[in-house]
């Protein structure tokens, strides 16, 4: 469904992604795992056009969005969570939420959409009415993740779902997030501990400074604690 | 008790007058963050296309009001692709649009008297007439205007809460990157709230003009007085808006009525000076931290 082709992205001056060739089937989990600062971030903001990328190709459905606006790569059903979750700060709990089914033409169906996640994150609706910026840094997560799912996503990109969280916390997101690919959605996860996805992932990427090194199914991949050692450290 | 009625009713029209003005640049401010220094202009482009309306095709002002607030929204549209878009997200931004919309100014005023000359014109009441209450005139519309303006904050207020495109404003102007990811046009977000703001200050436009005759430079002081309430009640405020318009109005009437026109002006500066000692960012100042 997704497939990156040779892509090369970086900021000014600097060269980050060397050519990435990476898919993304229906319904599959995939993660891109990687030590801090190597092009993890760079990567999925190049594939979601907030970083528009310097070539190579980035394909949905065999259809080029290369290039494209990121409000029109989200409309297409390919939806970022960001890191740092970038909520909307001097907005509601479920006016965050509302936002994320924007491109929704109908308030009956933002609503209808609002139920889902609710019923998913109960948690989410017993806060709806509070400010975000009071919100704890697990909280924002599972509301960055909630807002996220608002979207007609078909496939979500999440940029480490376990940073600055509390082990406990870092938990329920995984188990959150396990539920969202269990509802049939695809995922590239971009993380950089392999424990945590163990579960989520059906094929794994190993990313080394800017390129994709390594490539295999999870099953194998993650079990060999030699390779992941020498890559993760 | 005449000039009791008179320093209250000066400082409502005052404050309701301005304070329209000062909602569309804070508008601006709050979403998009340039100070729309050609907000005095699109008042004038749009009494100058309501006059155009009364006087060459003589047809009446309620046709022409609608006329020039349009204009006045296609205009500031205009600007905004034409100035603002290019320019959006790079480094530079704040001063080219402030070069810009001075530049626009300008070039406005000298617009207004090549196609209209430089005489004063004059824009009729949409309500003519007045009502007198303890020896001050109470004109029409004067209340229209209070009542407009009040209305007008209202629906911003209820626009910017309530429904999907004002919930886009505020998430763009909170988090550009986000709204984006939430598949939120950014640039056409911005050029809405621009045409907005256009609207709001081309209706002050044809309102107004029947208080102070039409003028090339009509605008100007407006826009001013506009400035003054902005940043006393906190630049990007609604809130603030409406009441900085009022506080700054009735104090500006009451010193004016009861001390002399003289001291009017500098009393607003003084009242202004201590506001910003001790609150920096103004009366609900969103300062840096908080957005619309």
């Amino acid at each position: 469904m997704l497939e990156v082709k040779g892509l090369v992205a970086g900021y000014a001056g600097s060269e980050v992604l060397h050519g990435i060739d990476l898919v993304v089937n229906d319904g599959e989990g995939v993660i891109v795992l990687g030590p801090n600062g190597h092009g993890k971030t760079t990567l999925l903001r190049a594939i979601t056009g907030l970083l528009p990328p310097r070539a190579g190709q980035v394909l949905l459905d065999g259809k080029e969005i290369t290039r494209l606006r990121p409000d029109v790569i989200a409309a297409s059903g390919v939806v970022h969570i960001p890191q740092g979750d970038l909520l909307f700060p001097d907005m509601t709990v479920t006016e965050n939420l509302l936002m994320g089914a924007y491109h929704r033409p109908t308030w009956a169906e933002r609503r209808e959409r609002l139920d889902r996640v609710y019923e998913l994150f109960p948690w989410l609706k017993q806060r709806g009415a509070q400010l975000t910026r009071t919100l704890s840094g697990g909280e924002r997560r599972m509301l960055a993740l909630g807002r996220g799912l608002m979207a007609k996503a078909r496939i979500l990109l999440i940029d480490e779902p376990s940073l600055g969280l509390a082990p406990l916390t870092t938990e329920q997101i995984y188990a959150s997030i396990h539920k969202v690919k269990e509802s049939g959605i695809a995922l590239l996860l971009a993380d950089e501990n392999a424990n945590h996805v163990a579960g989520l992932a059906d094929r794994v990427y190993l990313l080394e400074t800017g390129s994709l090194v390594r490539q295999g199914p999870a099953d194998t991949l993650l079990k060999d604690q030699a390779l992941l050692e020498s890559y993760l450290g | 008790m005449t000039l009791l009625v008179q320093a209250v009713w000066g400082g409502i029209l005052f404050g309701a007058v301005y304070g329209l003005m000062a909602l569309g640049l804070t508008l601006v401010w709050g979403a998009v963050r340039f100070l729309n220094l050609a907000h005095g202009a699109i008042f004038t482009v749009g009494a100058y296309a309501a006059y155009w309306v009364t006087s060459s095709l003589s047809l009446p002002i309620y046709l022409a009001l609608p006329f020039g607030v349009l204009v006045a929204a296609a205009f500031s549209y205009l600007m905004h692709l034409g100035f603002i878009r290019p320019v959006l997200g790079k480094p530079g931004f704040d001063n080219s649009t402030l070069m810009a919309t001075v530049g626009i100014s300008i070039a406005v005023s000298a617009a207004a008297i090549l196609i209209f000359n430089p005489e004063y014109k004059v824009v009729p009441a949409v309500i003519p007439g007045y009502t007198v209450v303890s020896g001050v005139q109470i004109t029409y519309q004067g209340l229209l205007v209070i009542a407009i303006s009040l209305a007008l904050f209202f629906l911003v207020y209820l626009f910017l809460t309530y429904t999907r495109q004002g919930m886009a404003i505020r998430a763009v102007s909170q988090q550009q990157e986000a709204a984006s990811l939430m598949s939120i046009p950014v640039e056409r977000t911005y050029g809405m709230v621009i045409a907005i703001s256009g609207a709001l200050a081309g209706l002050a436009g044809v309102l107004l003009s029947p208080f102070f005759f039409l003028n090339p430079n009509s605008g100007f002081n407006p826009m001013i007085q506009a400035l003054i309430i902005t940043v006393f009640g906190g630049l990007g405020s609604i809130r603030g808006a409406l009441v900085a318009g009022f506080v700054l109005g009735i104090f500006n009437s009451f010193v004016e009525v009861f001390y002399g026109v003289a001291w009017a002006e500098p009393g607003v500066f003084v009242l202004i000076i201590l506001m910003l000692i001790l609150r920096p960012s103004g009366l609900f100042g969103i300062g840096e931290v908080r957005r619309l």
